[in-house]
């Protein structure tokens, strides 16, 4: 009779760890990708306002983040936190836009990645972060993002990309992703996916002043990421390094 | 140097040269610096001097010295040995002669010093009046088009530029080198893609190399063909402004494709006798833009608006990145 309850017992106990496992968002399935493969529970992406603020606004040197909306992330997408003057708009992206193919961080609760976008970029670059953004809040699993990126895509619903596009990425407290933290400091420049070669952009980690971002790049958003790492942090500071890879 | 005039003091222009300015008061710098033909002079004898301390060496003396003077001071050297052990008074004489030392030194820096300020207001005067109007064509031309060749290739990392058209600058004007098959167009400007009040818009030691992407090579590539031709006809500089505005109001010119960008990352370029081979960089080219867009020349931006197009008759606004590394890899010093 013990040796019954003792079994029944232990198989309840195994039951509920597996139950919990199953239950648990966002938990890695294979051992050797360490990051969650579905999107982990919500407050993991979420900061603090202020710290967020703070953060988002470390992305360009004060002269251009103080006077620029500031936008964070809530519990049903982005909202402004700060109306801006200038035209740019700072916010701190997550991990959901990483490219859609060979991104095993993508759901990485861990990213943050400071971005100031110019008026013309706020205005044809960031509808694409806020309409992953609202697929991710909404339970989607990346495939199916990538689904609804491509039908808003064909429907007209995202915005060409307008000439002279550019953000910053000068924050010293980002994190882009467990390989470069917060990387170094750079600009992003965007054009129509239609003049990805015009640029004489090298591939990520190679020797080239223009870098190649793996981010968009018809795959489905018609954007040519271009990056240009600079010698500098948005504090003045200098860093070590102009090697980038995000 | 009065800061109503200029906004930089001669010793911010030292520390500028110097890569040790700010980055805003840097650009601050820049900017005049491409406008001043009294600071670019200033700039220049700054180098210069630069240059002469760097290269100052001891002359060998051109005889040897004769065997009775070399015996005879051989002599006095093995005393001097013996006194420094014996002599009570040694630290007095060792004393004595820093003291002589330091004074002759004294005199030899303020004799260099005086030299020096004579120097620089002499090259002063002459460097406001060096460029007043074009030299003979030879001087802008360089006669061995293969080094021609090879410096515009230098613009770009050779990935880029082995594979682009090659233009050189002949009597008559650009003509191709070399066919290329990536799109990009590399070549060497000369000093009148200069602004049109520049100092050194005749200097003929000015090369620019330059890869111009394939819409900069559609788009601003032509305005340098356009002031070439201009300048080997002739044309005065009120008649090559009156031109281009016309080009511009008729269509005959360009405006900046989207897009239009290029690579200047020599180290083998000479930009103005004031910055030298300056420091890597690209460049992009708009239709007239508010450089309020990019955040240009705000304090610890890293870009900055090119006086080159600014106030002149092509309606282009250039904004300019400096990347940290030459195009044969090497690294840059940090503006």
């Amino acid at each position: 009779m013990k040796r019954k309850t003792f079994k029944m017992i232990a198989l309840a106990f195994f039951a509920l760890v597996v139950a919990l496992c199953a239950a648990r968002p966002g938990r890695a399935a294979d051992p050797k990708n360490p990051y969650p493969t579905s999107m982990a529970p919500l407050d993991q992406y979420l900061m603090d306002r202020n710290d967020e603020i703070s953060l988002a606004r470390s992305a360009a040197p004060p002269s251009i983040s103080k006077d620029a909306t500031v936008m964070v992330l809530g519990r049903h997408g982005y909202e402004t936190a700060i109306e801006g003057t200038n035209g740019f708009v700072c916010n701190v992206d997550r991990s959901w836009m990483d490219q859609f193919e060979n991104s095993p961080e993508f759901w990485n609760p861990k990213r943050r990645g400071p971005v100031c976008y110019n008026p013309q970029a706020a205005r044809t670059v960031l509808p694409i972060l806020f309409l992953r953004t609202k697929s991710a809040l909404a339970g989607k699993s990346k495939a199916e993002m990538n689904e609804a990126m491509k039908a808003a895509i064909e429907k007209g619903e995202l915005p060409a990309v307008e000439p002279g596009g550019m953000a910053y990425m000068l924050s010293k407290q980002g994190f882009l992703n467990s390989r470069c933290g917060n990387c170094a400091p750079h600009l992003m420049f965007y054009v129509p996916v239609k003049d990805a070669h015009t640029w004489g952009a090298g591939a990520l980690g190679s020797d080239f002043p223009v870098l190649l971002s793996p981010h968009f790049n018809g795959a489905p958003e018609p954007v040519t990421e271009f990056i240009v790492p600079v010698s500098e942090w948005s504090d003045g500071t200098s860093a070590d390094s102009g090697d980038h890879a995000h | 140097m009065s800061t109503s005039r200029h906004p930089i003091e001669q010793e911010e222009l030292m520390a500028y040269l110097d890569g040790e300015l700010p980055a805003d008061h840097a650009t601050e710098a820049l900017s005049h610096l491409e406008l001043c033909p009294e600071c670019q002079a200033l700039a220049a004898d700054f180098r210069g001097v630069s240059q002469e301390l760097m290269a100052w060496e001891v002359e060998a003396p051109e005889v040897g010295i004769p065997s009775e003077i070399d015996a005879a001071l051989g002599e006095r050297l093995q005393k001097r040995e013996t006194a420094k052990v014996s002599s009570p008074r040694l630290k007095n004489r060792v004393m004595t002669s820093r003291w002589v030392w330091a004074g002759a030194l004294a005199i030899v820096c303020v004799a260099v010093g005086l030299k020096l300020t004579l120097t620089s207001r002499n090259r002063n005067q002459d460097r406001s009046t060096a460029y007043p109007s074009m030299a003979s064509i030879e001087q802008y031309l360089m006669p061995d088009r293969d080094a021609e060749i090879a410096l515009a290739r230098s613009a770009a990392p050779q990935a880029i530029s082995s594979d682009a058209k090659i233009l050189v600058l002949r009597w008559r004007g650009y003509e191709t080198a070399i066919k290329g098959t990536n799109g990009f167009v590399c070549m060497v400007e000369r000093s009148w893609m200069s602004p049109f009040n520049s100092a050194e818009f005749w200097n003929p030691k000015v090369r620019v190399p330059m890869c111009f992407n394939p819409a900069a090579a559609r788009s601003i590539l032509p305005l340098t063909i356009n002031r070439t031709q201009m300048v080997l006809a002739g044309l005065s500089k009120a008649q090559m402004i009156d031109s281009i505005k016309a080009g511009f109001d008729n269509k005959e010119l360009p405006a900046p494709e989207p897009g239009a960008m290029c690579y200047m990352m020599s180290r083998a370029g000479y930009l103005n006798d004031a910055l030298g081979h300056y420091v890597p960089h690209l460049m992009f080219y708009f239709p007239l833009t508010d450089k309020s867009s990019w955040g240009a020349d705000l304090p610890d931006s890293p870009v900055t608006l090119n006086p080159q197009f600014r106030d002149g008759p092509e309606p282009i606004t250039e904004f300019v990145i400096p990347v940290g590394k030459w195009s044969d890899g090497t690294a840059a010093p940090v503006m």
